[in-house]
């Protein structure tokens, strides 16, 4: 930054780069950090703790888990994204952001989508796709913020004074262009109200789209966005110049192309097809290298500056982020073969894994670039640097005592789900004696969530005492640069051209990414067509689908799966693996991704009405010793039944083989239904009067036709 | 050479600058070596006769069946007398016990008056005659359409048996709040 010296050659342009912004955005990831981490505690503590559920449909760990998700993701993790980009950007393009208005206008417009989720996910208003649950309205809301940011951001390029495009520039373009993809495809959902929806996908589609969009927005909101972050504060705080330019060039485009086709990964040993599931896998193993050089580079770029390890907390943070990065990028491909996921899958492993990459890498370097703004933003010093360094320390023992708790949670019950005795049966036949076994892993992983949040409250108040005693004078600082010359002789060749032409670049970025999209999820889209029609499948009935939704609102899908992978411990707990036949009208799909309780696929039949009724009013009553929330309220709210018509027509819109008839009766055809179940129910119990017509009867409608809608499955026969 | 020779010319944004460093040769082996393994994985299991996951689940599950079918022969020969002897073990009546209150109680109630499922200590049986073999046969099966579960390989056959022996302790002990006789009215022997 230079002072009001006279430029020495020519005439040079006077910029003031738009720090309020970045500063708005540093505040609000401070304040959505502080509720996210504590949201992510109530969570952990609900695991140990079951009473923590507090017997309140909005606290219950079904609504909370995904606003825990939502929160750290989009509201953290997106702010800090926001505040990063808008501050590096001016300086790496020497230019004022495009559009002070369409900044602003970004900002308000993601903390009121923000708002919007904290309030409609403890309502029960969620399309239940992970990290995609926000319904429809808001859905429009992200993609319009979104475009806008995209202009500002494209606008801010086309009139950069510097003619190339820094490495951090390559990483913010291929999360803007890739986001803005992943979200409106895995988005397409007709509404039947105001916050309800159907997905254009069904079952295995809707399953591969959504784990499609899940991985990558791993990918391209919490990977390449931090590592264009890390190519412009390691540098700059470490004052060293980047290790390899060859290898940010080999490992960008190795990145964004191999990353979109990873996503099956999360669906192994499913009923996916088999070739979809082996793409994924190699495609991730193939991923192992392209993150280690973003993690090569991030580290060598510190050579010649390790001994500021030790005094600078900033760099301190910076390289433990980097190093969190190398953990996980090589976790991600070992536990994405077959074999290893067989074991990990649906387990606390991923949880653990997926909380080194966020708490490790995003937290660590989020931290880090706050503890280096805001010094430069409020033009002051850090109140504290002891505090700094107690924060890296609690925050880093909590970091391991989380990952190793959860690790150790997940390959113990992971291996006890797997044991079968020499007898051909399951050593450990019975679910909640292997939730026993983990439950005091839940506690230090509540230990190790604590001191996170602990060192973020050091952060936080360290902060708040440096903008209070930053100097009240406003100093506006600006820099003077040349305009950029229309020198085409300047411009390079090869790969140094198109970091010129940004469009160019872009469009290139694009193809690159719908690579993969195209390939892996176009033949799914036509499956059902080529089911043999033996394993068709029977619809649900109205009231069937009522208790569905009912079941989607309370969040059963964050605890329990309905997916039988096709491995024997799996069938011999649950009955014969899934098919694809039995979700093809499962809008939106419910196969889960972790089991805190046990499958569900095959639950219908197995236990008498009556069963279902006291353990959703009490678990506990049924297994001594479960750890699932109570769920009264279902026992006293009424079902919907007038708007069962207007999902029926939308279903048979998306295809789903009602007659007229059904459609126009559904809500009548419903209450039959519930009046039968009741009835069933009151013979064996006159004090049961108050539950008719209540979403505990479509509940149970629901669960008992789970695994009984194909001819050919039935009570899985467990010693046959 | 220090970093200053490699430092690539016109490479200054902002004030940093990138040096000229070519890609770790083991960096490059290790990205070369996951592209072969991924592409011979892949023709393998897709091109070259690699199992599909429906066959290997078939091959697993047919061996874990003939271990269950040996394991059952083995457990199968039992007699109503011996199951009576091990009503004199305290320690097999005090395990039966102790798994009911897990497992039974919900439905038939602590004290066996049932509840959702029938009484245990009247002499009106549903399923069988109320021995001890008869009891064993419902708990491990079930009775699907009715809602009792089939606690075969979820229970092991040793608890199995003797939560029956625990149940055929509780006839006659005239609960409160029994429910109402169901079934068939039989003799005990």
């Amino acid at each position: 930054m230079s002072s009001l010296t006279a430029p020495n050659q020519g005439i040079m342009d006077r910029i003031v780069y738009d720090d309020d912004i970045v500063k708005l955005f540093i505040y609000a990831t401070i304040f959505w950090g502080a509720a996210a981490f504590a949201v992510g505690l109530l969570a952990a503590l609900q695991l140990a703790f079951w009473p923590a559920n507090l017997e309140l449909e909005w606290l219950t760990f079904g609504r909370i888990r995904p606003l825990h998700t939502n929160a750290a993701i989009f509201a953290f993790g997106g702010n800090i994204i926001f505040a990063g980009i808008y501050h590096s950007t001016q300086r790496l393009l020497k230019t004022r952001n495009y559009s002070d208005f369409l900044s602003k206008f970004h900002f308000w417009g993601w903390q009121l989508i923000i708002v919007g989720a904290l309030i409609t996910l403890p309502l029960g208003y969620t399309m239940s796709k992970e990290y995609a649950e926000l319904e429809w309205p808001l859905d429009i809301a992200i993609a319009v913020i979104w475009v806008v940011f995209a202009v500002n951001f494209f606008g801010t390029i086309a009139i950069r004074r510097v003619r190339h495009l820094y490495v951090a520039i390559w990483f913010y373009i291929a999360t803007i262009v890739t986001v803005a993809l992943l979200h409106i495809v895995n988005s397409i959902e007709i509404p039947v109200a105001l916050f309800k929806s159907y997905p254009v996908y069904a079952g295995v589609q809707d399953a591969l789209v959504q784990w499609w969009y899940g991985h990558n927005a791993v990918a391209f909101f919490l990977t390449t966005p931090f590592l264009g972050l890390m190519y412009y504060y390691i540098p700059k705080a470490a004052n060293r110049p980047i290790y390899s330019y060859k290898l940010s060039i080999i490992h960008f485009w190795s990145l964004v192309f191999i990353y979109i086709w990873a996503g099956p990964h999360h669906l192994l040993n499913t009923a996916l097809p088999d070739w979809a599931q082996t793409v994924g896998m190699v495609f991730s193993i193939m991923l192992w290298a392209p993150s280690w050089g973003g993690m090569i580079n991030g580290l060598l770029t510190l050579r010649g500056a390790w001994h500021k390890v030790r005094t600078d907390p900033i760099i301190k943070f910076l390289a433990v982020a980097v190093t969190f990065y190398g953990m996980s990028t090589f976790e991600g491909p070992l536990l994405s073969i077959k074999s290893v996921s067989s074991l990990a899958h649906y387990t606390d492993w991923i949880i653990g894994h997926v909380h080194g990459g966020t708490l490790g890498w995003n937290g660590f370097l989020t931290f880090g670039i706050i503890y280096y703004l805001v010094p430069k933003l409020w033009n002051t010093k850090m109140h504290s640097v002891k505090l700094m360094n107690w924060h890296f320390w609690i925050g880093f023992l909590g970091i391991l005592l989380y990952y190793i708790s959860m690790g150790a949670s997940g390959i113990t019950q992971g291996l006890m789900w797997q044991a079968i005795g020499e007898n051909g049966q399951l050593v450990y036949p019975d679910f909640v004696e292997t939730v026993m076994r983990i439950v005091p892993l839940y506690w230090v992983r509540f230990i190790g969530g604590s001191l996170f949040l602990a060192g973020f409250l050091l952060l936080i108040y360290n902060v708040w005492v440096t903008i209070k005693h930053a100097p009240k004078k406003e100093t506006i600082s600006y820099v003077e640069v040349p305009p950029l010359k229309s020198d085409v002789t300047a411009i390079g060749s090869g790969h140094r051209k198109l970091e010129a032409l940004s469009l160019v670049f872009t469009i290139i970025l694009f193809i690159s990414i719908l690579v993969g999209s195209v390939i892996e999820i176009l033949p799914t889209l036509s499956i059902y067509k080529y089911l043999p029609s033996s394993e068709k499948t029977e619809p649900y009935t109205p009231l069937e689908l009522a208790g569905r939704d009912i079941y989607i609102k309370e969040g059963c899908y964050v605890c329990h799966s309905q997916m039988i992978r096709k491995l024997p411990f799996d069938v011999l707990r649950y009955g014969e693996a899934s098919t694809i036949a039995e979700s093809m009208y499962d809008r939106p799909f419910q196969w889960g991704s972790k089991r805190t309780g046990p499958d569900l696929a095959r639950v219908g039949g197995k236990y008498p009405d009556m069963w279902h009724v006291r353990h959703m009013i009490n678990p506990r009553e049924i297994t001594t010793n479960s750890i699932m929330p109570s769920y009264p309220w279902l026992a006293a709210k009424k079902t919907d039944y007038h708007i069962l018509r207007k999902k029926f027509s939308v279903m048979k819109m998306l295809g789903v083989p009602y007659n007229d008839e059904q459609v126009a009766n559904a809500d009548v055809i419903a209450e039959k239904e519930a009046a039968k179940i009741y009835e069933e129910l009151i013979s064996q119990d006159k004090s049961l009067e108050s539950i008719k017509d209540t979403e505990l009867i479509a509940l149970i409608a629901y669960l008992q036709c789970l695994g009984q809608k194909t001819p050919s499955e039935g009570v899985p026969q467990l010693s046959k | 050479m220090s970093d200053k020779d490699q430092l690539i010319k016109d490479h200054d944004y902002d004030g940093i600058q990138e040096l000229d460093n070519p890609l770790p040769g083991w960096w490059l082996m290790t990205f070369y070596i996951t592209i072969v393994f991924a592409v011979v994985y892949y023709s393998y299991y897709t091109f070259f006769g690699g199992l599909t996951s429906d066959e290997e689940l078939a091959q697993k599950m047919s061996a874990i069946r003939s271990e269950q079918q040996q394991a059952q022969v083995a457990t199968s020969d039992k007699s109503e007398e011996y199951y009576l002897s091990l009503l004199d073990k305290p320690e097999v009546v005090e395990a039966g016990k102790n798994e009911y209150m897990l497992k039974c109680m919900p439905c038939h109630g602590n004290l066996g008056q049932g509840l959702i499922g029938p009484n245990f200590t009247d002499d009106y049986w549903i399923h069988g005659d109320g021995s001890v073999a008869a009891i064993l046969e419902v708990a491990n099966n079930g009775v699907p359409d009715k809602g009792m579960v089939p606690w075969r390989g979820v229970i092991p056959e040793e608890t199995l048996e003797a939560v029956s022996v625990y149940i055929y302790t509780l006839y006659g002990t005239n609960p409160p709040g029994a429910k109402p006789p169901q079934g068939e009215k039989v003799e005990r022997k």
